[in-house]
């Protein structure tokens, strides 16, 4: 028996939403910061690829590419060639798992409830936490005093605010009742039943993304370069749009969880289209939010921002999860809000 | 060309200011020490060793302080009868990389490249986990050799020269030089131009404030303020350009008075871009008071007791911050500074914070004394002519430069060349408290603490 070849299943992985979608998601949303950040400084970003500068994420891109790789020679050369590129490949596979177009990008297109699977939730979080780590020994593997103190910041910062991450993404599960995340995106918009979370999670995510006011790693007068010092070339292209997939993922992930998801009134039957239309624009408000929150903040200290994360940001995640239960319970189950 | 070495020690106390005096012998010119009496001797103590060859018993240094790794040792530039073909440079020693230090303790070296830094410096920072436990300094990377240089120029000459000690504050080193050599040659100054040297060196100091209270903003990672900072110091640069005709190098102030003049027709374009600048200062001052992580990286970060203030003697806004109220517009006024009514802005604290609070408040005070001067601007002439050659004499002139207090040494000769120029600038006196607040505070607040010293290291190596 011959098998089958599901030409819809590869289309929607290469190209549409999956791989070339994403990668174009991803630059616009940095142009999309950028040009925010220069605007909230009072300048005027980038000008001159393409109109208002579109084009420069990926001028960038293909800048890099270009570029002589050079490998320092005390780096461990494997991990210093393999990091980058496997943080980059798990960042975009954690990405198919997301309702980009009212499914997830690995099933054909059917309704978002029925989409995933019951604790793809789950996979996604440890995806994102393996491709933190990547970058961790990325900076690690390249044998250079500012990248391995960037990276053993990467790696407290992670370590610490993953917790709370977790804690806090189940508090949409929980009021859903299914750790599916099409269930969770098809339901309601959970920011209306948990708005004290929703605040939470961005903060934890902003730490996360390694974005101000915790981008401690990146701190260029103390680390000059941090993790990404001694790279160059193809390699530091790829580091960059792991950053940018990270950032895209990041605001994904709370307009599944919080904001509906790819939800929205949907037109001439092209739910493809307007699903796409919604995810994209509940996605750039988050990027828009990250940026301001970025830009209005001094850098924490690294002492300070572990602080933060043990001292406020878990215990305000674990009472955030018993004030869900609670009101899950004896509030919008018995009335059938949410579910 | 005599036998002995005269070491002068310039002593500014408080409201007063006197010169110690000693000779040595050429041959074995030796001295005690200042340290344990006055800890603020140290640097200078250094540097002296470093390029006149007195040593100072009690404070010797092995290697070079200022001059570069490969000069040689035995040749003392600043002598008068060195001779520079004789000088032979010795192989570079190896460079220092990061290394463990003992135990648990990791040596990380901070430049002569590095982002934080803007100019070449280096600091070999000891650190235990985050904590910083040992600071080394090493500063010449930038070392012209200015001081010896101007021996060799004329008077007019050398006004330009030393304007290039340092780009920021380039009008207040042409007026350390002009103001000694007028104390020498007491021409008689026509009043327009003294207020017209206070315009000057005020529009000065806004530039240079605003300049490292953005700067500041950069090394807590605050972009933001960074980037509003440096926008609004353009337009008072477009000022020097309009009352200078330059942009950063003025060559405004010059031997007997100034070489332009301020017409009426740029008196309400001064004022109004100087009152537009008064408008957003209560937003910055909002900024550094109420921004919650601001606040965390600056307040108690680098404090600096009112005694180790005095002990290191340190000056300008890094002595402001420290309660020690000392100005010398105010202290030793000169030129018009005398009949300009201004406050003089001191903090308690001693910290980060305060420092550049210090900085933005002067900002404001700078507004008010350039308004005052612009209204009370006498008229008539800007400049008298001098005589080339200036009489045989010595004089200092101490002025409050937006670092601190920079100070100005000149002896003449009779002829139109100075016999000597010793320039001590404001940052190389404030190194020394960096080195002591720094220890036992994490490494993350290394630069934003050095950053409020304001530091300049052209004008330090000059």
């Amino acid at each position: 028996m011959i098998p089958m070849i599901d030409f819809l299943l590869i289309f929607r992985i290469l190209v549409f939403p999956g791989f070339t979608f994403i990668f174009f998601l991803a630059l616009f949303c940095e142009w999309i910061e950028r040009k925010l950040e220069a605007r909230i400084q009072n300048r005027v970003g980038p000008m001159v690829a393409g109109p208002s500068g579109i084009l420069q994420p990926l001028a960038d891109i293909i800048k890099l590419m270009t570029k002589e790789d050079i490998e320092p020679r005390d780096t461990k050369k494997w991990v210093f060639r393999l990091a980058p590129l496997t943080a980059f490949a798990i960042m975009v596979f954690a990405m198919c798992f997301l309702p980009i177009d009212g499914a997830s990008v690995l099933s054909s297109g059917t309704a978002i409830a029925s989409s995933g699977f019951n604790g793809d939730l789950i996979i996604i979080l440890v995806f994102a936490t393996i491709a933190n780590f990547l970058l961790f020994l990325a900076g690690w593997a390249s044998s250079n005093p500012y990248g391995t103190i960037s990276s053993a910041r990467v790696l407290t910062q992670f370590l610490g605010y993953d917790i709370p991450l977790f804690i806090l993404a189940l508090t949409p599960a929980f009021i859903a009742g299914s750790l599916s995340i099409g269930a969770i995106a098809a339901g309601f918009p959970y920011i209306l039943l948990a708005p004290w979370a929703f605040v939470l999670f961005l903060i934890t995510m902003q730490a996360e993304l390694e974005k101000g006011p915790f981008d401690v790693p990146h701190s260029e007068s103390e680390l000059v370069g941090g993790l990404e010092t001694e790279y160059t070339g193809a390699k530091l292209a790829f580091l960059h749009l792991t950053r940018d997939v990270q950032l895209v993922f990041g605001s994904a992930l709370v307009v599944t969880l919080f904001l509906g998801g790819p939800s929205g009134p949907v037109f001439f039957g092209l739910d493809w289209l307007f699903y796409t239309l919604w995810f994209v624009l509940k996605l750039l408000i988050v990027v828009a939010i990250s940026a301001y929150i970025t830009n209005v903040f001094a850098r924490l200290r690294i002492d300070q921002v572990l602080t933060g994360n043990w001292k406020i940001l878990l215990p305000a995640s674990l009472l955030s999860l018993m004030l869900t239960v609670v009101l899950a319970i004896w509030v919008y189950h018995p009335f059938g809000i949410g579910v | 060309m005599g036998t002995n070495i005269g070491v002068y020690y310039h002593v500014h106390t408080s409201k007063s200011f006197f010169t110690l005096k000693a000779e040595v012998p050429k041959e074995n010119p030796r001295l005690k020490t200042l340290i344990d009496i006055h800890p603020g001797a140290l640097f200078h103590e250094l540097e002296v060793t470093d390029l006149i060859g007195v040593v100072f018993e009690g404070n010797e240094f092995h290697g070079h302080f200022v001059l570069s790794e490969n000069w040689p040792d035995g040749f003392y530039p600043l002598r008068k009868d060195v001779d520079p073909s004789k000088v032979k440079l010795v192989p570079t020693p190896e460079r220092e990389a990061n290394k463990a230090a003992e135990g648990r303790q990791v040596k990380i070296i901070i430049g002569p490249q590095h982002p934080a830094l803007f100019e070449p410096a280096k600091f070999s920072v000891t650190v235990d986990g985050e904590i910083v436990t040992n600071v080394e300094p090493r500063i010449g990377y930038a070392h012209r050799g200015i001081e010896k240089t101007t021996e060799s120029r004329t008077y007019m000459q050398d006004i330009y020269l030393v304007e290039r000690v340092c780009g920021i504050c380039n009008p207040c080193h042409a007026y350390g030089l002009v103001g000694a050599v007028e104390k020498i040659l007491k021409p008689d100054v026509p009043e327009r131009a003294r207020y017209l040297r206070v315009i000057a060196l005020e529009l000065n100091r806004i530039h240079s404030h605003l300049l490292v209270l953005g700067h500041a903003g950069l090394e807590i990672g605050y972009e933001t303020i960074f980037q509003y900072f440096w926008r609004d110091r353009e337009p008072i640069i477009d000022l020097v350009e309009l009352t200078s005709g330059n942009r950063i190098y003025s060559s405004l102030i010059t031997i007997g008075g100034v070489r332009r003049d301020i017409t009426p027709e740029h008196i309400p374009k001064i004022k109004s871009v100087i009152a537009d600048l008064r408008t957003k200062l209560p937003f910055y001052r909002k900024i550094y008071n109420d921004e919650p992580t601001l606040r965390l990286r600056m307040k108690g970060i680098g404090t600096l007791s009112r005694e180790d203030a005095l002990k290191l003697s340190v000056s300008g806004p890094v002595a402001r911050g420290s309660a020690v109220d000392m100005d010398i517009r105010k202290d030793l006024p000169y030129e018009a500074y005398g009949e300009i009514p201004f406050k003089e802005i001191v903090y308690t604290d001693g910290d980060t914070w305060s420092r550049m609070n210090v900085r933005l408040d002067e900002v404001e005070e700078s507004i008010n004394i350039i308004n005052y001067a612009l209204d009370h601007l006498p008229s008539g002439p800007i400049r008298v002519e001098v005589a080339r050659s200036i009489p045989v004499g010595e004089a200092v002139c101490s002025l409050e430069a937006p670092r601190g207090e920079l100070f100005y040494y000149v002896r003449s000769n009779g002829t139109d060349r100075p016999d000597r120029v010793k320039i001590r600038t404001p940052t190389f006196a404030n190194i020394p408290a960096f080195l002591k607040t720094a220890i036992g505070e994490s490494i993350a607040d290394v630069p934003s603490n050095f950053a409020s010293l304001d530091p300049c290291f052209s004008c330090t190596d000059r």
